[in-house]
């Protein structure tokens, strides 16, 4: 369980990481390294044989927490344990630090980078659907300069995501939570800190009891996260209670074919994703009440 | 793929050596420096054996890469204590019969150092037994069933706390 | 632990000595072996579960930079022997094979060509370029598929794939059934999950060509077996062989077996030359290691009205994969088999087994290989409370065999004597309040949780008797230990044990020092390395330290003690005695200045033999062999509670009570790391790891990410309670090592399906019990 040889890159800035990657002469031979905690053991099993390696670890500028206004930008080389323990993150997108918290580890978050688990897309991973829940814009940069991709555009496939082979990943913008806001992530994993049979990110906002806005996200069902877009419009303008989460978990859980595996069945996944969007959204309209 | 020349900072020593960059961390400590303390039980981040503090963090060495260190320091369990002595951590655990074979043991001490030393700054730690058991999640030991080393750390972590002012629980 | 410490060693809880090597990182396990110039081997392996190999292309790999040979199947048969691993135990069909596959593959990481190389990372590389053509062939991957009618062969010396069938018939079978007042029924299908030590299997072998000595440094349980057989198998003169182990990193079984791995690994050195280390990754462990279990039971309990058990017939089937390993699949059986009326009065009984091979990886040992006679007697023992209208505890109470009424013969014809499971059992009773438990149980429901509750108790060979152990056709060897008083009076002691986390070289000595009146930082154990230690062909395993190493340690100070005393008794001009030795001193009782320090006789008779007293055995060192006294058994009864989530079907252990007797204890926290590491191996056996094989014979869990382990959260604080039954015995210690993993599944199982009975759920008979099975046994989701 060695790597195979790759001829290793270190650019020091984005545009040099941008210009790396498209002076290939096939950028699709190469795999960017965040914090490696994804990549490392495919590289490790060989299951992954990149030709070229470019290591976003020497990038500057890549690691910062800002707040802009209503936007929150964390840079894609934010190590997770940073993230977490950002007052910063907490205020403005405390469903990030909440969903963190099931990512692998402490030892893995130390090094695990926020945007090397979005832009790697794993669909049972917890970032990517965090991302999706909280309409995150991905910036990206490539050698045509910058662009911002919406996060329902974002996710296209297992592994696979719309950032070009000469695009890098530099940062993920959140919305600020707002008043009557509340969000929540719950996940069903066979132990502490492994990939989810399946977890549910949803943030809500309230108007007093009515349901004004629900966004809910589901990892572990398909080959990409995806959104319950039949259960956020059944929420919308409903009273948040019971009967209304009920309705939104069987709106979730009847869209969804996932599949079978050595951990759980699809009807297993696709039962348990209906008592986590329940759960989740009793905590998050609980903390929206909380929140105004 | 050529060579390159790192410098890095183990247990207070300063190495400098040509590396494959696709060498990882807990290679150049094992084969590289000779080493042996840090283990490989997985090679892909699941056991725990083979965790190194970089730069003071709790990391996989398995996950990392030799040429992620240049510039850096790294902590192994051969820097904790003077040759022939224990860091308290290792005392603690000692006491409690915490482990059989061994060969987990180099990164849980690992794991149990990088909390105590934050108890020991007053960055706070985890207090209760179940909060230590899930914040060493992230180490297998395949022999112990875990109670004699929850109990070392236990115990180690609160002496490091009866030691710092103003600590609290982390999580 | 200073060394000031004497006497009262035995029942301390003494700091391990092992621990100051392993806890600051010094140990030395198979990777942290530099011998000069070692290199580097890597197993190339089969990716198809059965195939014909028709082509292998190694000239690419052999050209590349850093490559020094790569060896294939049929040129390692150019200077290896065909293993085999069979013993002569009637009726058992144990074919041969070759180090490395020729012509056949028949498990996906049968290992196909080797690679020696400068380092892992070139041997990784050179494997990439290496091409094997196959030939499917279909594989054969139940054990249903294997013994059916046309099923594909997988060797020409298994006839029907049946690698042994046995049977044990005990009492009039069909009288009891004719006679029952019910006939309870079970089945069940155990998966198959493995050892997973956190070190895997390797070596470094190492080929002395002026000498022609090969020692091969080996991370096994049995030095001396593995010593026998290797040299067999390559060819090497048994005297210029010499197998040394240092640390182990676990095992659990996975280490008792010689592998083919091995014999490659000395062929190669000694063919090559050279010094070679082989490392196994933990992908090769999951996938070619072995695993283990993976077997189908079916039992019919023959029972009176009241409970009273009156037979058990019972059919076993084994899934033995494809190539046989040590102990051969009948030792397995035979012990099940013998085990499984446990320690009830059980008159009449039936047992047969059938071993068959497949297209698997290798049916290896696991701690308590034969568990699965617990599970399957233990969930009987419920059902038939059910079926009877009495309560778990009472059914055992009705049936178990109390120490009082020993020696008796077992339900499966042996003597039992001294086995204190019942004991135990009335312990556990004791500390547990059923009504109090079945009130919280109700109270929970009412609050819509799930609690159950489940008990069980067993006993094991620990290590058993010569008359058990002869019925199993294995050896119950007597255990030597060789011992030397040093001339400064220290004591160097050589077991056959190979400790691997069992700390026996901390409780050897606290019995060596007590017996020698010297302090534990004076007597050193030496293990391991077959050029010191004793011949025997077992080294770890089965339990037997406790009682056995105890006792070679025993007997061997003893001889020792007995001739320093006679050269004392001598000196001091007193009997022998009135003789005591205290803090390395001999002196006479009640006259302490009549003495002579140890270190000063041992001077004496190594530098002065003739101004020592004559006439007297001036040999400060000995070989004792303990026979056992007839062995003994260990026991014990577990309680289990657990917390259900009825939604997510998620099985949270929330208590765990255990009531252990393996005798004296030697040192309280070598057994309490025992017994709850064994509990947390079975829980996790039970509720996580599965070694998983696709229908296509592909196999499905090669990393942590999909076999998985038991951490810190999901493993119980596990109270102890112990006994301390003393057999009139001059050991009074016996075996604990195994006994956690054989009950702990049965305690759980029962535990859920007493939840699941309070609901009218389904019942699992399929293990591991993963959510899905849960909410499928609950009725909350379609199969």
């Amino acid at each position: 369980m060695k790597p195979a040889s790759f001829e290793y890159w270190t650019p020091t800035s984005v545009d040099e990481a941008v210009k790396v990657l498209s002076g290939l002469d096939d950028p699709g031979d190469a795999k960017v390294m965040a914090g490696g905690q994804s990549l490392m053991p495919l590289l490790n099993l060989r299951l992954s044989q990149p030709l070229h390696v470019v290591d976003l670890n020497g990038v500057d500028g890549m690691a910062d927490i800002r707040r802009e206004g209503d936007t929150l930008t964390v840079g894609a080389m934010c190590r997770q344990r940073a993230v977490e323990r950002s007052a910063e993150v907490s205020a403005a997108a405390p469903l990030v630090v909440e969903a963190l918290g099931n990512v692998g580890h402490p030892a893995i978050r130390n090094r695990g980078t926020v945007g090397g688990s979005i832009a790697h897309a794993d669909p049972a991973a917890e970032m990517p659907a965090v991302a999706l829940c909280l309409d995150a814009e991905m910036v990206a940069q490539g050698p045509a300069g910058g662009r911002v991709i919406p996060a329902t555009e974002f996710f296209e496939g297992f592994l696979t995501t719309a950032l070009t082979e000469e695009e890098v990943l530099t940062g993920i913008r959140f919305t600020a939570d707002g008043p009557g806001s509340g969000s929540a992530f719950a996940e069903v994993a066979r132990r502490h800190g492994d990939f989810a049979m399946a977890g549910v990110a949803v943030h809500v906002r309230l108007d007093g009891d009515t349901v004004a806005q629900a966004r809910i996200a589901v990892s572990g069902v398909g080959l990409t996260p995806v959104r319950a877009t039949g259960a956020e419009s059944s929420l919308r303008g409903a009273t948040a209670a019971e009967d209304a989460f009920a309705a939104a978990a069987a709106a979730t859980s009847s869209a969804l074919r996932p599949a079978t595996d050595l951990h759980a069945s699809g009807a297993y996944r696709t039962h348990v994703v209906g008592v986590l969007v329940r759960r989740a959204l009793r905590t998050a309209t609980d903390r929206a009440r909380g929140n105004r | 793929m050529s060579d390159r020349e790192i410098t890095v900072t183990v247990n207070g020593t300063v190495h400098t050596a040509l590396v494959e960059p696709r060498r990882t961390l807990a290679d150049f400590l094992r084969h590289t420096l000779g080493l042996t303390a840090t283990h490989l039980g997985c090679e892909h981040g699941v056991c725990g054996a083979c965790t190194v503090l970089l730069d003071g963090e709790a990391v996989r060495s398995c996950l990392a890469l030799a040429v992620h260190a240049d510039g850096h320091e790294v902590t192994t369990v051969e820097g904790i204590a003077e040759p022939g002595q224990m860091h308290p951590v290792q005392t603690a655990l000692w006491e409690s019969g915490a482990f059989q074979c061994g060969f987990c043991t180099p990164g849980f001490v690992m794991t149990i150092y990088g909390m105590e030393r934050d108890a020991r700054a007053g960055r706070g730690c985890p207090r209760s037994r179940t909060e230590i058991r899930e914040e060493l999640s992230g180490n297998i030991c395949r022999c112990s069933g875990y109670q004699a080393i929850v109990d070392g750390a236990e115990a180690a972590l609160t002496a490091a706390t009866g030691s710092a002012s103003g600590s609290e629980t982390r999580r | 632990m200073s060394s000031s410490v004497v006497g009262g060693l035995v029942g301390a809880r003494i700091k391990r000595r092992e621990d100051v090597r392993i806890l600051t990182g010094a140990g030395r396990y198979i990777d942290d072996v530099h011998e000069r110039n070692t290199l580097t081997c890597h197993f190339v392996r089969s990716t198809l579960p059965h195939a014909r190999i028709s082509g292998c292309d190694v000239a690419a790999a052999r050209e590349m930079e850093g490559v020094v040979a790569v060896i294939t199947g049929d040129e390692m048969a150019q200077f290896t022997n065909p293993i085999n691993l069979g013993a002569p135990i009637p009726g058992l069909n144990s074919p041969s094979f070759t180090a490395l596959a020729t012509g056949t593959v028949r498990y996906v990481g049968e290992p196909v060509a080797l690679v020696v190389a400068s380092d892992r990372y070139v041997a990784e590389d050179a494997a990439s370029l290496i091409e094997i053509d196959y030939d499917p062939l279909e594989p054969v991957v139940s054990t249903t598929q294997a013994l059916a009618d046309g099923a594909p062969q997988l060797f020409d010396e298994v006839p029907g794939n049946v690698i042994h069938s046995g049977e044990i018939a005990v009492g009039d079978i069909d009288a009891a059934f004719a006679e029952a007042d019910h006939v309870v029924t079970d089945r069940l299908d155990q998966h198959r999950w493995t050892c997973a030590p956190m070190e895997g299997r390797g070596g470094v072998a190492t080929y002395d060509r002026s000498t022609g000595v090969l020692t091969y440094e080996a991370s096994t349980q049995t030095s001396h077996l593995m010593r026998l057989l290797v040299a067999g198998f390559i060819n090497q003169p048994i005297h210029l062989m010499r197998v040394v182990t240092s640390d182990i990193g676990g095992s659990f079984g996975l280490k008792f077996s010689m592998y083919r791995e091995d014999v490659a690994l000395c062929a190669a050195a000694k063919h090559l030359g050279v010094s070679l280390k082989w490392v196994e990754d933990r992908n090769e462990n999951l996938t070619a290691g072995g695993s283990a279990r993976d077997e189908t039971l079916t039992i019919d309990a023959a029972v009176k009205a009241d409970g009273t058990l009156l037979g058990f017939r019972v059919n076993m089937v084994m899934n033995h994969g494809a190539y046989p390993v040590m102990p051969p699949a009948p030792v397995v059986t035979g012990i099940a088999g013998h085990m499984l009326p446990g320690p009830y009065r059980v008159p009449a009984y039936r047992f047969t087994s059938t071993a068959a091979c497949t297209n698997k990886a290798s049916y290896i040992s696991l701690r308590g290989p034969w568990a699965v006679e617990t599970l399957v007697r233990e969930r009987m023992m419920d059902l038939i409370a059910k079926r009877v209208g009495i309560s778990p505890v009472e059914v055992r109470q009705r049936n178990l065999i109390p120490v009082t009424e020993q020696p008796t013969m077992s339900g499966a014809g042996f003597t039992l004597d001294g086995v204190t499971a019942a004991e135990t059992f009335a312990r556990l009773t004791e500390m547990i309040d059923l009504d109090e438990i079945r009130a919280q149980q109700e109270k929970a429901r009412a609050e819509g949780r799930l609690v159950g509750f489940g008990v069980g108790t067993f006993y094991e060979p620990a290590p058993g008797t010569p008359e058990f152990w002869g019925l199993i056709g294995f050896p119950f060897s007597a255990e030597p230990v060789r011992l030397r008083v040093e001339p400064d009076g220290h004591i160097t002691a050589f077991t056959t044990q190979i400790p691997h986390g069992q700390g026996h070289e901390t409780t050897l000595a606290q019995v060596i020092a007590d017996e020698m009146g010297v302090a534990f930082d004076d007597v050193r154990i030496v293990f391991g390395d077959t050029d010191a230690t004793v011949f025997t062909m077992i080294g770890t395993g089965g339990s037997k330290a406790g009682m056995m190493a105890t006792g070679g340690a025993m007997v061997a100070a003893r001889e020792v003690r007995a001739r320093v005393l006679d050269i004392a008794a001598h000196m001091l001009e007193a009997s022998p005695s009135d003789l005591q030795i205290e803090n390395s001193v001999i002196s006479v009782k009640g006259a302490p200045g009549s003495a002579v320090p140890l270190a000063d006789l041992a001077m004496g008779c190594y530098m002065a033999p003739g101004m020592m007293p004559q006439g007297v055995d001036l040999n400060l060192e000995t070989t004792a062999h303990y026979d056992g006294e007839n062995g003994g058994w260990g026991q014990g009864s577990h309680a289990c509670w657990v917390e259900i989530d009825q939604e997510t079907g998620k099985i949270a252990v929330t208590r765990y009570l255990v009531v252990e007797d393996c005798g004296k204890i030697i040192n309280p926290a070598v057994v309490d790391g025992q017994v709850i590491g064994g509990i947390a191996m079975g829980l996790g056996g039970m509720l996580l790891e599965h070694a998983a094989y696709g229908e296509d014979g592909q196999y499905l869990a090669g990393t942590f990410m999909d076999y998985l382990m038991p951490s810190a959260p999901e493993v119980p604080e596990i109270e102890i309670e112990h006994l301390e039954y003393q057999a009139p015995t001059m050991v009074g210690s016996r075996g604990v090592g195994e006994g956690g993993t054989v009950l702990a599944p049965a305690a759980l199982l029962n535990a859920v399906d007493d939840a699941f009975g309070q609901v009218e759920a389904g019942r699992i008979t399929a293990t591991p019990l993963t959510p899905t099975k849960v909410l499928q046994a609950l009725g909350v989701i379609e199969d």
